[in-house]
């Protein structure tokens, strides 16, 4: 019989349930997460967008490519920063010839126009693109591009100009979002048992729990959201810190997609999580202490356009840089702590609070609570001869057959008195 | 009905079921034994000590680091232990319902409800509820129940 070594050998990933310091901060990401119904709202939003605006005059046969880019590209979105509850989705609008030779803010106001009248709270044109409020408080971003002919991947031309006048600053500006969504596809493949579990468990989170009975592979075809790798779940993590650590800041703050450039490069298969959100601080703290050792500025490029520059508005200044680096520092530590088991559990969720917010960290921690005390009552629990405890969840239930070192529970009442 | 197991039948079975545990004091005349060692039921470290004489219940302290309180809480300040206060020992099972005897050992009840006492109390220090079950002496059945739901 021939065996596929490749499949043999191929990542699983760890399941992020599996242990419970993964297990919280998985919780957390789930608590942040765009839920399902809202998936699915953005991406009939965006496709009504698309055919408003081919309706209107402007526009009619001048949309090239409508696409997802930043976090919704990558499956990598959160709630907005301050919110818990706000989602910012981004989409690339690539235009016809017919807006060839118009000037950034020209292409911006005749968006913002052919926009005018859609039905939601709010239109409003920014720096760069169009924004829509709808009222359950997605933003949805509309960003007008030119394709730069002769290159690879989309890689397009936006808009910049702050209006309502033209300015001398009004410029177009370099980016590949498309190439960059498929250069960290690349470099964070399927893990399929963390995929598949924090799958089920997204779906569960939103009362869908039949739908959470889907196989992973059946996923694709039923949503087409999936959170594939640990990589990822560790940028949802670290943009939520920034968000929480940043909250009250009115300048600009580390960009989402530089964070995802780290991402993609510290992606490796099969790493817990809190290792995995661990390695990728410790890489952008590196790369910030190698710029300021030097006195420069972080200077983070699309790897598949040189020219698009992710840290071109942030950060602004050395110090900047340095304070988030220290901002990572306290993570990591706080992190290595939490690993090594030398924190108590209630100075744990303090900080976990701090890191991540009050609501979200309350939130994961009586989930956890609930379904732990649940299958402690049931006597579902088993336990390696380290002394650790292993809850059902955590796919360890065939695990007695083959594993001598794991004990099973046997039922008990806990008693005694409060002192 | 079962054999009672003597200390050195409960000492073998520790050995064999939890090697991070060893025995101290072994006293084969009292029959009464010591064990000491670490576990790490989940977020944290903890360093137990189990003491048993053949007549009576196994008593399990924390060594280390210190249980913490919380004051006001509504399972009290610190709950489902025996006391003294000051040295209090975890209460793993309720004596009503024969869920230990002398014919059981320690590897197979003590130790595994020491690491659920531990998981419980790690989760109620992060929620403020203690959500394992269990009865409070004095407490009815019926109250126990509505409090474990």
């Amino acid at each position: 019989m021939e065996i596929d070594v490749n499949v043999q050998l191929a990542p699983t990933g760890l399941n992020p349930f599996d242990d419970p310091l993964d297990r919280i901060l998985a919780e957390i990401a789930l608590s942040v997460q765009l839920p399902p119904s809202l998936h699915g709202k953005a991406k009939s939003r965006y496709e009504a967008v698309r055919r408003h605006l081919e309706a209107t005059t402007a526009f009619i046969d001048q949309i090239d490519h409508f696409y997802p880019q930043g976090s919704m590209a990558i499956d990598a979105t959160i709630s907005t920063r301050g919110t818990d509850d706000e989602y910012d989705l981004d989409i690339v609008s690539q235009l016809g010839g017919r807006f060839r030779g118009m000037a950034p803010l020209e292409i911006l106001t005749e968006l913002e126009a052919a926009l005018a009248d859609y039905p939601v709270q709010k239109v409003l044109r920014q720096t760069r693109c169009v924004t829509l409020f709808y009222a359950d408080k997605m933003h949805l971003d509309v960003t007008p591009s030119l394709r730069t002919y002769g290159t690879f991947d989309r890689e397009s031309l936006i808009t910049h100009a702050k209006g309502p006048r033209r300015s001398v600053d009004d410029r177009f500006v370099d980016m590949n979002a498309y190439g960059f969504a498929q250069w960290y596809a690349r470099r964070t493949p399927l893990e399929a048992r963390m995929a598949k579990e924090f799958h089920r468990r997204w779906l569960d989170h939103a009362g869908l729990a039949a739908r959470a009975d889907a196989d992973v592979d059946d996923v694709p075809d039923q949503c087409d959201f999936i959170v594939k790798s640990t990589a990822t779940l560790a940028l949802q993590l670290l943009k939520r810190y920034r968000n929480v650590r940043y909250a009250t800041y009115s300048g600009r703050i580390p960009p989402s997609v530089m964070l995802s450039y780290y991402a993609g490069l510290a992606a490796q298969p099969n790493m817990s999580l809190s290792a995995m959100v661990i390695r990728l601080a410790n890489w952008i703290i590196r790369d910030i202490e190698q710029a300021s050792l030097y006195g420069r500025l972080l200077h983070v490029a699309n790897p598949v356009c040189e020219a698009d520059v992710f840290t071109d508005r942030w950060p602004e200044s050395v110090s900047q840089q340095n304070e988030f680096a220290g901002y990572l520092r306290e993570l990591a530590h706080s992190l290595e702590a939490m690993r090594k088991g030398e924190m108590s559990p209630n100075t744990m969720m303090d900080i976990l609070r701090g890191n991540f917010g009050d609501r979200v960290v309350t939130r994961a921690a009586d989930q956890i609570a609930t379904e732990v005390g649940d299958d402690i009552q049931q006597s579902r629990q088993l336990y390696t001869r380290r002394g650790g405890v292993l809850l059902p969840s955590v796919g360890a239930v065939a695990a007695p057959l083959v594993n001598p070192s794991i004990a099973t529970a046997r039922p008990h009442t806990f008693f005694g008195r409060k002192i | 009905m079962a054999a009672i197991l003597s200390i050195d039948e409960q000492i073998a079975a520790m050995k064999k079921a939890w090697p991070r545990f060893s025995a101290r004091r072994i006293d084969r005349r009292a029959q009464s034994a010591r064990w000491l060692g670490s576990v790490r039921p989940q977020y944290r470290s903890y360093s137990l000590e189990i003491r048993y004489r053949l007549g009576s219940f196994p008593e399990v302290r924390v060594l280390s680091p210190e249980l913490i309180r919380l004051p006001g809480n509504s399972e009290g300040e610190l709950p489902h232990v025996y006391p003294p206060a000051e040295d209090p020992t975890l209460c793993l099972f309720d004596p009503r319902e024969n869920e230990w005897t002398a014919a059981l050992t320690i590897a197979s009840t003590t130790v595994p409800w020491a690491l659920d006492w531990l998981t419980c109390y790690e989760l109620w220090l992060m929620t403020g509820r203690w959500t394992g079950g269990g009865r409070h002496a004095g407490m009815e059945s019926a109250e126990a129940t509505e409090i474990t739901q």
